[in-house]
């Protein structure tokens, strides 16, 4: 079997890190058409940046636009907080608008090597050290109602405010925080490239103002130039080819969901102000009839899985905590910001997975079954 | 016998130790002699105090040094599992024991097989479908980069407006053209 080395692809990133640096090559860059970014510079002088608008919402939905008409390759850090520890990831990106880019993991080292291909709502995953190629299909990313219903969510629960400027991948950029109404708090604040729009970093809090999760970029070079072939998807030799876990298609016609669980299923009675149920699908998991109901504010997201088959949740390698709320004992593990809970209750099991604190969790799961 | 007993004659009149004759012959002399009859009333009682004595300095053998002699006393015995080795190998515990523990092996070893095993284990759902499930459909169009499910989903971050399904993606799958099972 042979195996895609990490060197060759490292060495790909730095060919085409490279053909985009400043240089001739750069200076032949050609943004694409009506694009923010049509006059994009390597180095934008402060004197020749657009002013962002006085209201700072429509800098916001320009920035959910960007990556579909700007390009760039560069390479970008993640570091998820969880309650104790956090996890940390540094990817080398390569974005062709509108729909193509590819992930290659600098670190951790467990990932180093590895990459995926997004093209539009399929990824293709490449696990250089197994051997395997994953295909998944992200249903979600299909329907335009649940995805483009985001912001005006988000615009029903949180106000929009400019936040200190800063430099961040040596670009300008204009902050935008946005504060959620009925608690007052800050939820999210992204930095937002003042010449093309791209969002360029994120930070994330919980509840109590505690950081949740920051991305940002560490370098970023606009460019088209990137060859057809960074976004082969073509399966190395020696390579199996799999499908990923099939995520149902989301329904907002959580009636129908409901009736097609063949059970009578359990809601929150509590949730934290503006979430409200979004989708729901019915899926089978291990040959489980498994109900998924999706809540939402418009940034932060709950969701609940119900079976009524007796089908625990299997945590494998996961070292879950167990915590006793209301008589009985569920169980759950934290994987950075996010939480998930399981438990069983009324011969229905249950798994609540949200970015959300412990124990708001837990009083959204004392409300399923009061 | 007009002399006076000698005091070792006196003891061993009183322990009963004298011949036949000597002890006639003292007992004679004690009829007749108060002085040798007092000598052996003191004899007597004196022995009889010293008896006393030394029935009082009888002790109770100390704690430890009983609980010592005992733990000996149960060393020197065999345990349980050598009790129970021993009775396995009497003749009358073979077929009562062997026959049952026979059965016991069968029994579950057909458990632990495929066939006893399948039928037996109620299903699971994988923690991590939960994880993924969740970051495929919690889209926030906020984001930094397209969503992408599997690698290390939790590590990165999701979200991004509607997009086109890939053709070729789409193709494999329908064609069933993929080695996966789910």
């Amino acid at each position: 079997m042979v195996r895609v080395k990490p060197v060759a692809g490292a060495f790909c990133a730095l060919l085409v890190l490279a053909s985009t640096s400043a240089g001739p090559i750069a200076a032949a860059v050609t943004p694409p058409p009506a694009s923010p970014a049509a006059s994009v510079s390597a180095s934008a002088s402060a004197s020749a940046l657009p002013t962002e608008p006085a209201d700072p919402t429509v800098l916001l939905r320009s920035s959910v636009a960007a990556p579909k008409t700007v390009s760039y390759v560069g390479q970008f850090e993640s570091v998820r907080f969880a309650s104790s520890r956090a996890s940390a990831t540094i990817v080398k990106v390569e974005h062709r608008a509108p729909t193509l880019t590819r992930r290659w993991y600098v670190a951790p080292e467990a990932l180093y090597g590895d990459y995926v291909i997004t093209r539009g709502s399929s990824t293709y995953q490449f696990d250089t050290k197994g051997s395997k190629l994953t295909v998944t299909r992200n249903a979600a990313l299909d329907d335009p109602l649940l995805s483009g219903g985001n912001f005006n969510r988000i615009l029903q629960n949180y106000r929009a405010i400019y936040d200190a400027d800063a430099i961040v991948a040596d670009r300008p950029t204009a902050s935008v925080s946005l504060i959620n109404k009925y608690t007052g708090e800050r939820a999210v604040r992204v930095w937002i490239d003042r010449q093309t729009h791209l969002v360029l970093k994120k930070e994330e809090y919980h509840a109590n103002g505690a950081v949740a999760a920051q991305t940002r970029f560490e370098d970023l070079r606009y460019t088209t130039s990137i060859p057809d072939d960074i976004f082969s998807i073509d399966a190395p030799a020696g390579f199996s080819r799999v499908a990923g876990p099939a995520a149902a298609a989301p329904s907002s016609d959580i009636e129908k969901v409901i009736h097609d669980a063949g059970f009578t299923p359990y809601t929150p009675k509590v949730l934290p102000q503006g979430f409200n149920v979004v989708s729901g699908d019915v899926a089978m998991v291990n040959g489980v009839r498994t109900l998924h109901l999706l809540y939402s504010d418009g940034l932060r997201s709950i969701s609940l899985f119900e079976n009524a088959t007796g089908a625990a949740a299997d945590f494998g390698s996961l070292h879950p905590t167990t915590v006793s709320f209301e008589g009985h004992d569920g169980q759950y593990v934290e994987d950075g910001p996010t939480t998930l809970l399981t438990w069983k209750e009324h011969d229905i099991y249950f798994a609540l997975v949200g970015d959300l604190l412990r124990p708001e969790l837990i009083e959204i799961a004392k409300s399923v079954v009061p | 016998m007009n002399e006076h007993l000698s005091p070792d004659l006196i003891v061993d009149y009183l322990h009963g130790e004298l011949a036949p004759e000597d002890d006639a012959l003292a007992h004679v002399h004690l009829s007749t002699c108060a002085a040798c009859r007092r000598e052996i009333d003191l004899e007597s009682n004196l022995t009889e105090v010293l008896q006393k004595m030394a029935a009082a300095e009888e002790q109770e053998m100390p704690s430890l040094i009983k609980a010592a002699v005992w733990q000996q006393i149960r060393d020197a015995q065999p345990g349980p599992v050598a009790r129970f080795a021993a009775w396995l190998r009497s003749p009358v515990a073979i077929p009562a024991f062997g026959v049952p523990a026979f059965a016991v092996l069968l029994v579950g070893g057909w458990l632990a097989s495929p066939y006893g095993h399948s039928a037996g284990t109620a299903p699971t759902i994988d923690a991590a479908y939960y994880l993924q499930a969740h970051a495929q459909t919690a889209q926030t169009p906020l984001s930094i980069q397209p969503a992408q499910p599997a690698l290390e989903t939790s590590m990165i971050d999701s979200g991004a407006g509607p997009q086109l399904a890939d053709a070729d993606a789409d193709a494999a799958l329908a064609a069933g053209g993929l080695d996966g099972s789910r």
